[in-house]
């Protein structure tokens, strides 16, 4: 996980833990404190796409498939 | 999807390494390199597609491979410390990109210094005849997007990679898989 890296600027990740499984972080958010930016965590899966991507894609995505 | 095997770079894995896989597919490279590189390794799988993501993600599950973790994001902003892997590999990913000077950067960025590229890829060996250049658009994306072998070594070296080597299959046809394979200097 420490590797893990803001895609725009590439500064370190703070990570908020909201569920865990196991030894896996299943739900929270990553935050860029550079950007100001945050990277929700979903099932599991860090999304890191770069957020301008993200939103547009999650634009053209059903509700129900919204964050929690 | 016209994809075109990595058996070269996953051969060329060792136990302990650190592996990051550009554009999963249903993660099949993923797990091939995971078996690969043991317990005290690990390999990650970058997609930009989350239906990619999550079936991988439950493959890997089905598998019970604890060393390959999944992420959700592009390969032209790789979402990764530098010098975080010691190889990166990809199978038919690249030549879908639009950018693909960037994504050549940031694999280098990624790589620590001797990390090794090894990528499956499809390349044009020569001009397409316009009935070539139709059937391709027709065929699959990555084949209208292919670069020309000589013309992606010269972007490797630009990028600073060094024994660039481009192993192309013997065809006919003016888009071809090869092989690529090169190296970040110490």
């Amino acid at each position: 996980m420490e590797i893990l890296a803001c895609p725009v600027c590439k500064d370190p990740l703070t990570l908020t833990i909201a569920g865990v499984e196991g030894d896996e972080v299943m739900s929270g958010e990553l935050h860029c404190s550079a950007c100001d930016e945050w990277y929700p965590i979903r099932d599991g899966i860090p999304n890191l796409l770069p957020p301008e991507l993200r939103r547009a894609l999650e634009a053209n995505t059903p509700p129900s498939r919204a964050a929690p | 999807m016209a994809g075109c095997g990595n058996p070269v770079a996953i051969a060329g894995l060792a136990p302990g390494e650190r592996v990051l896989d550009l554009g999963l597919g249903g993660g099949i490279d993923c797990f091939l390199a995971a078996q690969r590189i043991g317990p005290a390794g690990e390999v990650w799988g970058l997609d930009m597609t989350s239906e990619m993501v999550q079936l991988a993600r439950h493959n890997a599950a089905t598998m019970e491979l604890a060393n390959v973790r999944f992420r959700l994001g592009e390969i032209e902003d790789i979402p990764v410390a530098d010098a975080s892997f010691d190889v990166v590999i990809s199978n038919c990913v690249i030549n879908l990109s639009t950018d693909k000077p960037r994504v050549l950067a940031e694999a280098f960025r990624v790589l620590a210094p001797c990390g090794r590229l090894g990528v499956s890829d499809m390349v044009r060996t020569r001009a397409l005849t316009p009935v070539e250049a139709r059937d391709a658009e027709a065929w699959a994306g990555c084949v209208a997007g292919a670069l020309p072998a000589a013309e992606f070594a010269q972007l490797l070296a630009a990028t600073g990679f060094v024994d660039v080597a481009i192993d192309v299959e013997d065809s006919e046809r003016g888009v071809v898989s090869a092989y690529i394979a090169a190296r970040r200097p110490a």
